[in-house]
């Protein structure tokens, strides 16, 4: 059951399918880009921000902390 | 079964959600788990998300304390100060903003969703962002839009960017918008050229326009659109790429803080050492410093104290702090953005969602409050007599070392020669005054002149 307790705005679920559209080709113009920069040598390293990447690291091995969720 | 009874002490900020609800005890948060939400928790449990993001350091670890068919209740690790985002700073509001779209995007890979995106699921602790709304998971529906979407929207995205073109002080605006900055203002806020950016253009622009056109469908009856999981997988990328590079328009300095304040080194160690020896004293485990601008002076009882709130009213010194703090993976300083001259109010529903900068002080009861090289702006700028900010300080401090420049310093002299006319007004602006106005709340413990400059260490202890 997928219980809604607040408005998500009808526009804005609307408004999603166009802006995955343009998402999907930012995104692919990003990998396009990196791949030839990569190719001329051109890449420099960017990582300015210290929050980590979007990708959730498997650090399961380092530290067993008592997280008990169970 | 699905009664949601609510306990007398649930938390002000806690009723939306039918999942459940938070209650307070002393020291200690509880989460009740209404039976509506049992399937959502048994299976992020089972399944072994909740461990996940958990040990990612996404999510706040919790202990399972009570499972009845009635209520399941969980313990969640103890927070010991929450900011609300209204007081970050911009990298900080970026952070939390990332970590939102992390969380949501390892969800959806993993079957489930955050069903909202709201700003006060996060806060900051040991150093980092942190999610702490257990309970807002839900399962993926094959095919459906991001139903948080618009809250993401409103609650960070919009803010952001109005702080890139309008300077981090928009980022106040969420204290008068607890449920985020309407889309409608934030595309009316942005500059033209913002329509010829795609992202921009889509994500704004025009969902504030559809939002506008679909606004009288009071009967639900337009049918929602479709969108495959890749689809939403590629919104969320594009926007944390986007949220990723995002900077403030306006100049920021970093850097060379503490140098433009009125010290040399002899009078800026001392004062240091004092600091420290005055604090291991007073065994200060918990430590306020109030007006502490890129945690300088923090930083030098960092290895003795649990946990060293630092405000400043200046957002790019709290920005400064928080890097330090990335930088150096420290874990027990926590900086935001405070104006003593108006401290955060409690806002919200019944006024009690979400709590003033002071109740949340009264309860967090530092053993330590620093209030160094701050009277002066406080008295001067502010226009507020000792007395007055003696009471302010003794609400939520039981002991407090304040920092007095005297009437010769050279930041007093300039506070001093740009009330013109005024000047005399402020007479009442020297030692004595200082002490007699003080001595109503407080009581002087010791008092130390600071060498080759023209202030005064106080150590002062509540009557």
């Amino acid at each position: 059951m997928f219980f809604l307790y607040f408005d998500p705005g009808l526009g804005a679920m609307i408004a999603q399918a166009a802006i995955a559209a343009v998402a999907a080709v930012a995104l692919f113009s990003k990998t396009v880009m990196y791949k030839i920069k990569s190719m001329l040598g051109l890449h420099k390293d960017e990582e300015q921000d210290s929050y980590d990447n979007i990708d959730l690291e498997d650090n399961d091995k380092d530290n067993d902390k008592n997280n008990t969720s169970k | 079964m699905t009664k949601t009874t609510r306990a007398s002490n649930s938390h002000g900020a806690s009723f939306r959600d039918p999942s459940g609800y938070i209650i307070q005890e002393a020291d200690e948060i509880k989460r009740v788990i209404n039976p509506i939400y049992f399937p959502q928790y048994n299976k992020l449990t089972s399944s072994g998300f909740f461990d996940k993001v958990i040990k990612a350091g996404l999510l706040i670890p919790h202990q399972e304390i009570e499972n009845t068919d009635e209520k399941i209740i969980i313990r969640p690790e103890v927070i010991p100060f929450i900011t609300h985002p209204y007081e970050w700073s911009f990298e900080m509001y970026k952070h939390a903003a990332l970590h939102t779209l992390k969380l949501h995007r390892f969800a959806l890979a993993n079957g489930f969703i955050l069903k909202d995106a709201s700003a006060y699921n996060i806060t900051f602790h040991k150093g980092k962002p942190i999610f702490i709304d257990t309970l807002s998971f839900d399962f993926y529906e094959d095919d459906t839009p991001w139903r948080a979407f618009k809250q993401f929207i409103t609650h960070f995205f919009g803010p952001l960017l109005l702080a890139k073109y309008h300077g981090v002080d928009m980022l106040k605006m969420m204290q008068t918008h607890i449920d985020g900055i309407p889309v409608k203002t934030i595309a009316s806020l942005l500059p033209y050229r913002t329509k010829f950016n795609s992202i921009l253009y889509t994500n704004i622009h025009l969902l504030a326009k559809l939002e506008d056109r679909y606004s009288e469908d009071y009967k639900a009856e337009s049918k929602i659109a479709k969108l495959s999981k890749k689809a939403q997988n590629n919104i969320i990328e594009s926007l944390y790429d986007y949220i990723k590079k995002l900077k403030v328009n306006e100049k920021t300095e970093w850097g060379d803080y503490y140098n433009k304040t009125n010290y040399n080194d002899v009078s800026f160690q001392q004062k240091a050492s004092l600091i420290k020896e005055w604090t291991n004293a007073l065994k200060a485990k918990t430590v306020i410093d109030v007006g502490g601008n890129d945690g300088t002076i923090g930083r030098e009882i960092i290895d003795t104290a649990d946990l060293i709130l630092v405000s400043d009213i200046d957002a790019n010194a709290v920005d400064f702090n928080y890097h330090q703090i990335q930088k150096n993976k420290e874990s027990n300083i926590l900086p935001f953005v405070c104006d003593v001259l108006q401290p955060a109010p409690a806002i919200g529903f019944s006024n009690t969602e979400r709590s003033s900068l002071i109740q949340r002080l009264q309860e967090f009861q530092p053993d330590v409050t620093m209030a160094l090289a701050l009277i002066h702006h406080i008295t001067l700028s502010g226009n507020v007599p000792f007395l007055k900010s003696a009471e302010f300080f003794a609400r939520f401090s039981e002991n407090l070392i304040l920092e007095f420049p005297t009437r010769e310093d050279s930041w007093v002299q300039s506070l001093l020669i740009r009330k013109r006319e005024f000047i005399n007004h402020f007479d009442f602006y020297n030692e004595e005054n200082f002490e007699s106005g003080y001595s109503h709340y407080f009581d002087i413990v010791k008092k130390e002149p600071i060498k080759a400059s023209e202030r005064i260490l106080y150590v002062l202890k509540r009557k």
